[in-house]
């Protein structure tokens, strides 16, 4: 290993980068997809990304520069009591927010009129104050800023840990090649998207996403079971690679993805949490949170498929009268249905209507 | 042949036989309370009574005679520690390798020869009671001694803890210290006491036999203001060497002369610094830097001290002893590997060449006498008593290699051994012969060697003591945790050299403990039954593991197909909605 290029710092680097420029550049090629046609809204929502990003970056840098500089000073090692809680909080919360983004994007066509509508809306300033809505109209902002905020506090834990065994020389080439190869795979990603297959494009970023979500499940899980058992023994640092063996169901002496001179096996835990110790927590927990994630989605679409029914009985329904001045029976028809079948209904018809006046051309091969 | 082993003790003995007597020590063991640090009375294993307990002094040519009565509720034995046992393997002491322990109540006598002279202890080798309490010095005199001096000194250091050994060797190998932290004592002692003090007439030459009847601390011994000579190690007298400091680590001693100062204007400290690395944590109260003094006159003030964390580098392979003994070519080489990992049992354990030491049913001499032929076949010992099988005035060579980060002292009972060889790394006999030989003619020899952590030392003795002989670490956490082998030496003469007291089986029998037969105490080599200690975890997949590992996989596959599931109908369904409007469109 160079003395110039720490190589396990790059890896940590280019992984947290990568995650976080994969959220990112989803978000954008999200925003430049559905709002292709408003220019404004498009470029508020993506300065909101960026700024929510370039927040997320300072407060991070910010943060890290102040521990590095605690903890040199004082020479203990401050995250080491609780390391394995502050990890897990943050891995659970992405989580969390990665699913629910993820599920989120896959109901691309009706999601993009909803969201038009939901954003145009967020965007007029006759909206009320209140959390709830701030949160949905700053939802741009947030998303990035705890992603980036998250990747980056996981970095400097992790760095702050290594700069003791690593001559500090070999780190900054390694953190700028580390920021530069994730901020190009996350470029690549953006700029494809406009080309690539959109609906394809979406279901497979929302995979890759799910997959880190159930790896992030499997390392908080682990991050809390090692919290826990350096407690129950004592130990002085908090990874002493050593386990609770009563909750073990495996323990593999290669492939441990601390062991940083295989990155491969960091790359693995990155994407699908793997470890070389595996306890029942974490495994349960990962099949878990598939179950969480298919059940959620069968029901979804069940769901769906009721009110797509209805709907497509409605629209024979609609065929059968004039589209104008039939208002009246149409509200009525209206009462009989479900408030949101409603909803969607109108965001239905606008949207076919939509097809059919503009036909964009991405939208013909549906 | 093995006659002439007796007889030259008989001719020793006869030798001094102006002087010889037969000095008999008539001990109790006993529970006290005490309270040698001042900071926390405890109980503690004492004799007749007493705290310290009393310091054996006995001189060559003389049989010492220790009637033991066993007044404490667990069973207990007595090693005389450096001590050859010379044909007397019975009496060496450690339990269930040469003895069945003293069952509580029971009387048990050790008769010993005296063949040898210089700076011994003697401790409890059942479980750890030694570090309860039950150890004390155990010196033996010269007729005629090597160098001359005034007078002399017992300096018997110690670490000291407040807890007993029980509560704590549960703490040590439980599941919940997997990283093998050992105890970390609370205090030191100088002569089990933390103000001890010795004094000098100005212009006199004192001897001080420092020895370090530790569990666990290594001390680094210096003395304000006056120079030290090494005159002897381990009971073997060497020629003079100065030194301003040397460690001495569990279980060694050291005799050094040191010349009074001219004047009685002050008084000096005695230093025995407690070595923190193999402390996993020093708490702040934990006083390292015990100190004793030096008196030359009550009212005088005592001479500053330069506190120092720096320590003169120190090699006891350099020592000289002053009777010569060449070393030859060995018969047989034993590598020995010590490492510590958790095992299979999921405590932290000991090993050396992956296998713990776990003792046998029959105490392993027992073993050795009573299987006729079968006694020079390792297998009759167990696997777990770790038999090291040796031929009667054989040259054995033992290499140690500590592939642990701690540093540890190695003890072989019935022998002193030369150190022929220090090394770096770990030896492995497949990369050819042993790198670190020192070519001397006269290479030092003791009975306690350290091997600091990833290093290794070669050491080499004449197999001309027929017994069982245990070779461990002494700090006692580790040989409780396994890091242990059993010397067989010359199995085929046992039985014509020693013999065992009928009232050493009563107490086997008293304890319901086999005392014929294999390590299982079964005829031959049936070994069914035998204790078997922990094995290395496999570090590989096990059928759960494999299984939970599928389960994972499979999951995640299903949640990505019932992803695709869930995006791809939306085509269908949104091009059968565009199609419908289009068709109202069209009748439109």
């Amino acid at each position: 290993m160079g003395s110039l290029f720490s190589v396990p710092i790059y890896f940590v680097i280019f992984r947290e980068t990568t995650e976080a420029a994969v959220i990112v550049s989803v978000l954008l090629s999200f925003l430049s997809q559905v709002l292709a046609n408003d220019n404004q809204m498009r470029n508020r929502l993506a300065t909101q990304v960026w700024a929510g990003t370039a927040l997320g970056l300072l407060i991070s840098i910010a943060i890290g520069a102040a521990f590095i500089v605690v903890w040199n000073k004082y020479g203990n090692n401050l995250w080491a009591g609780s390391e394995g809680i502050w990890v897990g909080v943050f891995s659970l919360v992405a989580v969390v927010m990665i699913t629910v983004m993820g599920m989120a994007m896959l109901r691309t066509t009706q999601i993009q009129e909803k969201w038009k509508v939901k954003l145009s809306k967020a965007m007029d300033n006759e909206n009320q104050k209140g959390l709830g809505n701030a949160s949905r109209r700053y939802a741009m902002f947030i998303l990035p800023l705890i992603t980036v905020l998250r990747e980056g506090l996981e970095a400097i834990v992790f760095i702050g840990g290594v700069t003791f065994t690593t001559e500090s020389k070999s780190i900054p080439l390694a953190v700028v090649v580390g920021l530069i190869s994730g901020f190009i795979v996350g470029y690549i990603l953006y700029r494809g998207g406009n080309r690539m297959n959109l609906h394809r494009f979406f279901t497979a970023s929302t995979c890759l996403l799910l997959l880190l979500a159930a790896g992030l499940v499997a390392r908080a899980v682990a991050s809390f079971e090692a919290y826990v058992w350096g407690k129950l023994t004592n130990a002085q640092s908090d990874d002493g690679g050593t386990y609770d063996p009563r909750y073990n169901v495996w323990a593999l002496t290669c492939c441990d993805p601390k062991n940083n001179d295989l990155g491969g096996w960091q790359l693995f835990n990155a994407l699908f949490g793997w470890s070389n110790i595996g306890s029942i927590g974490s495994v349960v927990c990962y099949i878990a949170y598939w179950l969480i994630v298919i059940v959620a989605l069968v029901y979804m679409k069940l769901k769906r498929r009721r009110i797509a029914k209805a709907n497509a009985l409605q629209a024979s329904h609609d065929s059968s009268n004039t589209t104008s001045g039939e208002k009246h029976s149409f509200e009525l028809e209206d009462n009989k249905v479900d408030p949101a079948v409603a909803h969607t209904n109108e965001a239905t018809r606008a949207h076919s209507h939509v097809i059919h006046e503009d036909q964009p051309a991405d939208l013909k091969h549906l | 042949m093995l006659a002439s082993i007796k007889s030259l003790a008989l001719l020793a003995l006869a030798a001094t036989a102006a002087q010889a007597a037969v000095v008999t020590y008539n001990w109790n063991i006993t529970y006290v309370n005490a309270n040698p640090d001042g900071l926390h009375e405890r109980r503690v294993i004492g004799v007749n009574g007493q705290f310290p307990i009393p310091t054996i002094n006995v001189t060559l040519g003389d049989t010492l005679v220790i009637n033991v009565i066993n007044q404490i509720d667990q069973p207990t034995s007595l090693h005389s520690h450096g001590l050859f046992q010379t044909g007397n393997a019975q009496f060496d002491g450690p339990s269930m390798v040469t003895q069945c322990p003293i069952p509580p109540g029971a009387n048990f006598t050790y008769t010993i020869p005296i063949e040898q002279h210089g700076t011994y202890w003697i401790h409890g080798h059942n479980r750890g009671q030694y570090v309860d309490g039950l150890r004390g010095p155990l010196i033996i005199h010269n007729t005629n001694e090597t160098y001359k001096y005034d007078e002399e000194y017992t300096i018997a250091l110690a670490d000291w803890y407040h807890t007993e050994h029980e509560i704590m060797l549960e703490q040590y190998l439980s599941i919940f210290n997997p990283s093998g932290a050992e105890p970390v004592p609370e205090s030191g002692l100088i002569n089990q006491k933390t103000d001890a003090k010795f004094n000098f007439v100005p212009g006199k030459t004192y001897r001080l036999r420092i020895i370090n009847m530790s569990a666990l601390a290594m001390f680094h011994f210096y003395i304000d203001g006056h120079e030290m000579e090494i005159i002897e190690v381990d009971g073997i007298d060497v020629e003079r060497k100065v030194v301003t400091s040397f460690p001495v680590t569990a279980a060694q001693r050291y005799s050094v002369l040191v010349k009074a100062r001219a004047d009685a204007t002050k008084n000096f400290i005695l230093h025995a610094d407690m070595d923190p690395a193999m402390f996993d944590v020093v708490p702040p109260e934990l006083e390292l830097k015990v100190k004793g003094t030096i008196v030359y006159n009550e009212t005088a003030p005592l001479a500053d001290s330069g506190v120092t964390d720096e320590y003169e580098p120190f090699n006891d392979a350099l020592l000289v002893p002053v009777i010569p003994e060449t070393t030859q070519l060995p018969d047989q080489i034993f590598p020995l590997t010590a490492a510590f990992s958790v095992l299979n049992d999921y405590s932290n354990k000991a090993t050396f060449n992956d296998i713990t030491y776990v003792m046998p049913k029959v105490p392993t001499l027992y073993t050795a006498l009573t299987t006729g032929n079968l006694s020079s076949n390792p297998e009759v010992y167990g696997k777990y008593s770790h038999p090291m099988v040796v031929k009667h005035n054989e040259w054995v060579e033992i290499i140690i290699n500590n592939d642990d980060p701690g540093n540890h002292p190695f003890h072989l009972h019935g022998h002193v051994f030369q150190i022929v060889g220090r090394s770096t790394g770990k030896y492995d006999p497949a990369d050819g012969p042993y790198p670190g030989y020192i070519n001397s003619t006269n290479p030092s020899r003791r009975d306690t060697v350290l091997v600091p952590s990833e290093e290794n030392v070669a050491i080499r003795f004449k197999a001309n003591n027929p017994g069982v002989w245990l070779f461990h670490c002494h700090i006692e956490w580790h040989l409780q945790a396994g890091l242990a082998t059993t010397l067989i030496e010359a199995p085929e003469v046992m039985p014509s050299v020693l013999k065992i007291d009928p009232t050493h089986i009563e107490h086997c029998k008293a304890l319901g403990i086999p005392y014929r037969g294999n390590a299982a105490g079964n005829e031959g080599l049936d070994l069914t039954g035998a204790n078997v200690g922990p094995d290395p975890l496999p570090g590989t997949f096990t059928a759960k593991g494999i299984v939970a590992l599928v389960f994972t996989i499979i999951s995640a596959f299903l949640g990505l197909a019932t992803v695709i599931w869930y995006a791809r109908e939306d085509d269908a369904q949104i091009s059968a909605q565009i199609a419908q409007a289009k068709n109202t469109e069209e009748q439109h």
